[in-house]
């Protein structure tokens, strides 16, 4: 069952998949249905003896092509809509102990030519208005598979957190002479210095001013590409290097492979002209603020939508500088 | 890296229905990295 219910006080819908409470949880390596499947072995969800990167439809989707009429009618106060949309399965490679740190920066760019192509394919799709790329990675996010994966989700709407961004940011291009927000707030990353993690040719990596979490680290395009397939050959080369580079860092920051939320924020895929508002940027939010601690979504944060950190970013991106540069 | 390897996009479907993709690279079937 796939089902969209309209939240009117928050203006949002909220998506009801309640076949995903069945999902496989943390099966044993052996068991893993992520690995390939082989000879003898049990049918996993890759037909083959190896791979580099496949992509599949999940078996559990929180949205699917063909949802049917809710049959929950709703009200015209709280609407239900079918939960349409795509989700897709990425995964990196066919080694189960693998992460996105340990690939080479080979397999890396490759991966960021398959985000490309899922983007364009799935955007391409008339009932898709937002390709969503993410990975949830570690026990600490709930991931329920530990095999090295992301996730696509293909939106019927825009999610309010990029709408949100993309709203402020053609706010503030009408009020800044058509200025992008994101170029600005990247030119005053650069010019301060202080929260810079990683300055490459084409992209830069930094844990913003404004940063919700103690290690979020942004990685935004240097020039204002609106989505990841406005990337050339060059870009995904550099963009590929410094994900690298940051995902060893993180790994370096408490002696263990750091858990963390990776999302991706583009131009949406609803036709309309996004030019100067949507500019590609990958953001990472890792649960950690020490080895032991994590940071927690209480009440505050999750009954008022305010967040309190007790770290300033200009700290945390010193120690995060000094592990990536140490590497 | 400007010129980057070509790519061998194989979609299939499985038992139940579901598609998936096959990427294979050119450069990886070298097994540089």
């Amino acid at each position: 069952m796939n089902q969209l219910r309209w939240d009117p006080t928050l203006r949002e819908w909220v998506a009801y998949a309640t076949h995903r409470q069945e999902r496989t949880f943390l099966p044993p390596a052996e068991y893993c249905p992520l690995c390939p499947t082989k000879p003898g072995g049990f049918p996993t969800e890759v037909p083959r003896e190896s791979y580099e990167i496949a992509v599949f439809e999940n078996k559990f989707p929180s949205f699917a092509p063909n949802a049917p009429a809710p049959e929950e009618p709703g009200t015209s106060l709280t609407p239900t809509a079918p939960g349409r949309g795509i989700c897709e399965v990425v995964l990196y490679s066919d080694d189960h102990a693998a992460t996105l740190a340990t690939m080479g920066e080979r397999r890396i760019h490759n991966l960021i030519r398959v985000w490309t192509d899922r983007y364009e394919e799935l955007g391409s799709l008339d009932f898709v208005d937002y390709v969503f790329i993410f990975e949830n990675k570690g026990e600490a996010i709930g991931v329920t598979l530990h095999h090295p994966h992301g996730q696509i989700y293909g939106y019927t709407f825009i999610p309010p957190r990029p709408a949100k961004e993309l709203e402020a940011a053609r706010e503030y291009r009408k009020q800044n002479y058509e200025r992008c927000l994101h170029c600005d707030l990247l030119s005053q990353e650069h010019e301060d210095g202080r929260r810079i993690l990683i300055g490459g040719e084409h992209f830069t990596a930094f844990i913003p001013f404004y940063a919700h979490f103690p290690f979020e680290a942004h990685v935004y395009s240097r020039r204002c590409a609106p989505s990841i397939a406005d990337l050339g050959a060059e870009e995904r080369s550099d963009l590929a290097s410094v994900l690298k580079r940051l995902l060893v860092g993180y790994d370096s920051l408490f002696g263990f492979s750091l858990p963390y939320m990776m999302v991706m924020h583009q131009a949406p895929t609803d036709g309309g002209d996004y030019d100067g508002v949507a500019h590609f940027h990958i953001e990472f939010y890792p649960p950690n603020r020490t080895a032991d601690k994590l940071k927690y979504l209480a009440g505050s944060e999750t009954g008022a939508g305010a967040f309190i950190m007790d770290v300033l970013p200009e700290r945390t991106a010193e120690t995060l500088r000094g592990k990536i540069e140490a590497r | 890296m400007e010129n980057e390897p070509e790519v061998k996009k194989e979609r299939e479907t499985k038992d139940d229905g579901r598609y998936i993709i096959f990427y294979t690279f050119e450069d990886e079937e070298e097994g540089e990295d």
